[in-house]
């Protein structure tokens, strides 16, 4: 009798990762905050004017990088409704486009900042919650589960508690915080993830940031598949927040949202919010097929990709 | 350079087996992703990866100072709706620059400690083979705190039939002229070292899991059947004692269920010697004999009864 092999397969057994479609980068032109909305239109043309420049640097720095010159480069623009709600989609939507228009500026993907914390039954913030992996301080050999402060999320080993009595009865000495990796001197830094008041839970602003990257970065799945995929543009602006899909694809040509790298242009006042964001983003792991899948991805274009999710991320603050 | 892992093994603490989708709850560990089950031949749940970070000496047997940094991968699996398991491995490797990185980094390669400084393969292995000293990294501690989790889930009903000490396997695997040595070590401690063709393959994980699993219900019915005295406790008392490994245990034992073709030949191998299956099934038999002999001895006495009846 020959041998025959025989096949068999389970579909609840087998993993499946959908892929999400990559452009080369993702430029955020302007992040909306109900300050920057109350200062007026002359506020947002201001930002577009200084984003301008170094957009198009960007994007001919890929279109030189890429064979043909065939970049891809897909633009967004995110409005805070998370920690406050000013205006409608209605109103801002128009203004916004107009504003960049002026400075040739197109947007290709309008985004909302709750999105990221919860959306159409999906939390990409508890995701990425559930996906923190601490960054462990020297001597940690798994015996005991890693020390948390709860909602806290630090780079190396806190000050002892003030007041805090060691075993034998002496008060400890106060002794300075260290970071891990550090290079002869710390720079300790200890973000803030969330608080809760009345048992509901508010995100901070460099967690739903830290979300917002790995959103455009192409790099979560929720239950395989990929959480916020971009809806068409609708008919007309709604007068609420709620009505707006997470993301809203406004043109139809545009390059896919997530890319391998993103840029985000800013004002330098937010430079802590994107040191801690980059604090977080340090200790994401993000799923090991995910990241093979990019990496085969973007090989096959001959492009390499920085291995660690940080590098993949730029910044101008000016 | 090479792998090593720890599987922890138990009794679910759960009163009956359980169903599919209440071992969906039990593993579910991470949200956003899926316990993935398998339903042929055995039902097989396993949970989503998760990851722990460590920097720390590691076992050397020479007790030279290795220091290594990177992240543990583990998982929780059930058999047959009644068997937990809490499972650990690193890949260790050398690392490229002999400072610690930003975390970053190491998170960019899940599942792999990077060893700072010098260190030999065998000398590393022959140390996690042995019992490493306190403040080395702790694989079991990890495996363990896995299995906890599963144990602990509100869905059980946390009365087990019996009770049955977990065991633990801890394993080193590397490349090299393919065999496999499994060593009994104290009741619940048991070590593999298996040397793998070529670059190391999760297989091999799944394979260890699976000696695991098959070594603790040999360990398990071994101990039940010693439990009931058979011999010096009368017939009937026997085969209660007897009656969970029946109703719980004997339906378990199928090797290499769900592990690669490619590692069959390493089942084969011991099964050869010692003879896990061997010793299984004359297990099975004497269990089996037992009852039947009690049957009988039950109907004869219900016959006497009738005839007197009569």
């Amino acid at each position: 009798m020959t041998s025959v092999n025989a096949a068999f397969g389970e579909v609840a057994a087998e993993r499946r990762i959908a892929s999400a479609p990559l452009s080369h980068v993702s430029i955020e032109l302007g992040h909306l905050y109900m300050e920057d909305f109350e200062a007026g239109p002359d506020r947002l043309r201001e930002q577009f004017r200084r984003v301008a420049p170094w957009a198009a640097a960007v994007r001919s720095g890929w279109q030189e990088r890429v064979p043909g010159g065939r970049a891809r480069v897909s633009t967004c623009f995110l409005v805070d409704d998370y920690f406050s709600r000013f205006s409608t989609p209605a109103e801002l939507v128009p203004m916004v486009l107009e504003a960049a228009a002026e400075h040739d500026l197109t947007i290709d993907y309008l985004a909302r900042e709750s999105a990221c914390a919860e959306w159409g039954g999906v939390e990409p913030a508890r995701l990425v919650e559930e996906r923190l992996v601490d960054d462990p301080p020297p001597d940690t050999n798994g015996s005991r589960p890693p020390v948390k402060e709860t909602g806290w999320l630090c780079n190396g080993t806190r000050s002892p508690h003030p007041g805090a009595v060691q075993a034998m009865g002496r008060a400890q000495r106060w002794a300075p915080p260290v970071q891990n990796a550090k290079r002869g001197h710390s720079i300790f830094v200890d973000v803030e993830l969330w608080d809760e008041s009345g048992g509901r839970r508010t995100w901070s602003c460099p967690f739903l940031a830290a979300v917002w990257q790995l959103l455009r970065l192409g790099l979560l799945r929720s239950e395989g598949q990929v959480p916020l995929p971009p809806a068409p543009r609708p008919a007309g602006w709604p007068t609420g927040w709620d009505a707006l899909p997470a993301v809203v694809q406004l043109r139809d040509q545009a390059p896919p949202f997530s890319a391998y790298t993103t840029l985000s242009v800013l004002s330098p006042r937010f430079l802590p919010v994107e040191l801690a964001v980059r604090t977080i983003l340090s200790q994401v792991a993000v799923d090991a097929d995910v990241l093979r899948q990019v990496g085969t991805r973007s090989e096959g274009e001959g492009i390499r990709l920085e291995e660690e999710l940080v590098d993949r991320i730029s910044y101008v603050f000016g | 350079m090479l792998v090593m892992g720890e599987v922890h093994t138990g009794l679910l603490q759960n009163s009956g087996e359980i169903s599919e989708s209440t071992c969906r709850q039990v593993l579910d560990l991470l949200s956003g992703e899926s316990v993935r089950v398998s339903r042929r031949p055995i039902v097989y749940a396993i949970s989503p990866d998760r990851l722990t970070g460590v920097d720390c000496r590691l076992p050397s047997a020479s007790q030279s100072r290795v220091r290594g940094v990177g992240t543990v991968l583990s998982r929780c699996a059930v058999t047959g709706g009644r068997i937990a398991q809490g499972s650990s491995y690193a890949r260790v490797e050398r690392a490229t620059a002999d400072r610690r990185l930003p975390w970053s980094h190491y998170l960019a390669r899940p599942g792999i400690v990077e060893v700072l400084g010098k260190a030999k393969t065998r000398d590393l292995a022959d140390g996690f083979a042995g019992d490493p000293p306190s403040g080395c990294l702790d694989l079991g501690a990890i495996s363990g705190r896995f299995l906890d989790l599963v144990q602990s889930s509100p869905v059980l009903d946390r009365r087990a039939p019996f009770k049955m000490p977990r065991s633990r396997l801890r394993w080193v695997a590397e490349s090299g002229d393919p065999s496999i040595r499994f060593t009994l070590h104290s009741d619940q401690s048991r070590t593999v070292h298996l040397v793998h063709r070529g670059e190391f393959t999760p297989d091999v994980v799944d394979l260890c899991e699976d000696l695991a699993l098959h070594d603790w219900l040999l360990t398990a019915l071994l101990a039940l059947v010693e439990r009931a005295g058979i011999g010096t406790t009368p017939g009937p008392q026997a085969a209660a004692k007897l009656s969970p490994a029946v109703d719980h245990l004997l339906h378990l034992w199928m090797p290499a269920a769900h592990v690669d073709g490619s590692m069959a030949a390493y089942w084969e191998s011991l099964d050869r010697r010692p003879g896990f299956t061997r010793q299984w099934r004359s297990l099975v038999d004497r269990v089996r004999d037992q009852l039947a002999l009690n049957t009988l001895s039950l109907l004869s006495m219900n016959a006497e009864a009738g005839r007197r009846w009569q």
